[in-house]
């Protein structure tokens, strides 16, 4: 079975799980922008949470249906409509061959996933189906969808799902801004005094160079103490790094394994999956906590979702 | 180092190392343990990253403490020296009478030049497969391109004084490019993907652009076989 692409709009690919354990040869997490909904959509059609599930980013997009099967959108699109006529998301949806499934734009946030039962077939690349748009690796061909690619659907798969819609408590608030939690990077104190206060005090906005591999935040300038120049050292999605013009970046899923400005702070694990979310104009306030308390609150979020997805991890 | 020099996020910690040679000691010992994620080194530092549902930040101090105060001797050293063919064509090597000029050199000297230099690879990042160099030799800092490349080819071999570089794919880049590898920095249907690791002691052969192209056809019908 396939899935033929009509529209694929802005930057629509196909993610799952990240690559693990290939960052000490410069392969880059990539995989899911928002892991929370990709989760949540692949739960919906009985697919493994981290299956390989189409993401589209803030533009419409359109597909049509080879054979019968179950899908499901959730994410940031305002609408999901099979045949022009409106559905719901965070419901599985069963479609027959000669469907157009047409997932809307996003109003607010940044990213959707629509999921397939019997799970997409893409090109697996270290034992991972996700693309890396900067290597062309993995995914379909390695690069973004075009208009009459076909996505292939596993055959013979033995869609099992018990019909539910994801809980209404479960289901992400699509926001043109977010509260994100931080705990301090390495190099956090070669922030200012008044940087760092800064930091935690000030809103940031989302510039327009926003994409899987970074976002620029703007708004609140960080001044730098003039120290020596630190060497290329690692870095990990979520990680905030600041350059001398003091204009900070936050890293995405597709961000290189190593970087050279002050890691001055590093997004919790469990606020990652709203990264994939932000977009140009989005607001964001972080907010300092310690290590533990953001296991603590990993650990937690985990047991909340625990009994809808079962056994989970975000990252 | 001890304790305190390591810093920790909720899933991941780092600790500055001293030189390369403490660096590669310290990735051995860590990649026998299952419990990180992922062990990356920086030029001059090192990280690891934990599950925060499996280990706590404390229980992942301890045990990185310990894997740090006792590195793995058995795997220093360890890497195999490499010869990697370098083509010179002016082609593939736009800057290369730039570069002669700010070595005071001739073009054709300057190939003997890089050619009789030796490297040591400090670290892979940037892409999957990017080979940071280290040279053995003192050279002047010639710095970066005043204006980046849209689009460098992969293969390509840069240099910035002491510090020089291989691209593994096709991106942009302002390293001064002074040649260019017909072999493939990184293929992930490899048993090992790299091409180089870190510590792996590196020097470069001339090739004439017949030979790298042989090389270049025979890397290619392997990928496609």
């Amino acid at each position: 079975m396939t899935l033929t692409v009509v529209k694929p709009g802005l930057q629509t690919t196909l993610q799952g799980a990240p690559f693990s354990g290939h960052r000490h040869l410069g392969m880059p997490a990539a995989g899911a922008a928002d892991c929370l909904s990709v989760a949540l959509a692949n739960r919906l059609v009985g697919n493994p949470l981290d299956a390989t599930a189409i993401e589209i980013t803030l533009d419409d997009a359109k597909f049509t249906v080879g054979q019968a099967n179950l899908v499901a959108l959730t994410g940031a699109a305002c609408f999901l409509r099979i045949n022009g006529k409106d559905r719901p998301v965070h419901s599985p949806i069963p479609v027959t061959p000669g469907d157009e499934i047409h997932i809307g734009p996003s109003d607010k946030g940044c990213r959707s996933y629509l999921a397939v039962a019997g799970q997409i077939a893409a090109q697996s690349v270290l034992g991972n189906q996700s693309t890396y748009l900067g290597a062309k690796l993995g995914g379909y061909e390695g690069r973004t969808l075009k208009t009459g690619d076909k996505i292939k659907i596993n055959e013979g798969s033995d869609v099992k799902t018990s019909g539910a819609e994801t809980p209404s408590g479960l289901r992400p608030i699509m926001s043109k801004g977010h509260i994100i939690r931080i705990t301090i990077g390495p190099e956090y104190s070669a922030l200012s005094h008044n940087a760092q206060k800064k930091l935690f005090d000030k809103k940031f906005t989302i510039g327009a160079r926003a994409n899987r591999m970074g976002l620029a935040l703007q708004s609140t300038p960080l001044e730098q103490h003039d120290g020596p120049q630190m060497k290329s050292a690692p870095v990990f999605p979520g990680t905030i790094q600041c350059p001398p013009d003091g204009e900070p970046f936050l890293l995405g899923p597709d961000a290189q394994t190593t970087g050279g400005y002050p890691r001055i702070a590093q997004v919790i694990r469990a606020d990652r999956h709203l990264i994939g979310q932000l977009r140009p104009g989005s607001d964001v306030q972080f907010v300092r906590i310690s290590p533990v308390q953001a296991t603590e609150i990993y650990r937690q979020k985990l047991a909340l979702l625990t009994p809808w997805l079962g056994a989970v991890s975000l990252w | 180092m001890s304790a305190g020099d390591i810093h920790a996020c909720d899933d991941w910690l780092c600790c500055p190392l001293k030189n390369l040679e403490e660096a590669q000691a310290a990735i051995a010992a860590c990649r026998e343990e299952e419990k990180w994620q992922e062990v990356v080194t920086g030029l001059d530092s090192i990280a690891v990253q934990f599950d925060p549902a499996v280990m706590s930040p404390d229980e992942a101090i301890d045990l990185f403490t310990e894997q740090l105060l006792h590195p793995s001797i058995a795997s220093i050293g360890s890497s195999t020296p490499i010869t990697i063919p370098i083509c010179y064509d002016p082609e593939f090597a736009p800057d290369r009478e730039w570069l002669a000029e700010k070595m005071g050199l001739s073009a054709d000297a300057l190939i003997a030049w890089h050619s009789g230099l030796s490297f040591k690879v400090t670290m892979l990042g940037f892409m999957p497969g990017f080979a940071y160099l280290q040279c053995q030799e003192a050279i002047a800092d010639i710095g970066r391109l005043p204006k980046p490349r849209q689009k460098v080819p992969a293969g390509s071999v840069g240099i910035i004084g002491d510090q020089s570089c291989v691209y593994s794919f096709d991106s942009p880049g302002g390293w001064p490019i002074v040649g260019r590898t017909p072999l493939k920095l990184f293929d992930p249907n490899r048993d090992d993907p790299a091409l180089l690791s870190a510590n792996q002691s590196v020097c470069f052969e001339p090739i004439d652009r017949a030979e790298y192209e042989t090389i270049k056809a025979k890397q290619d019908s392997e990928d496609s076989a």
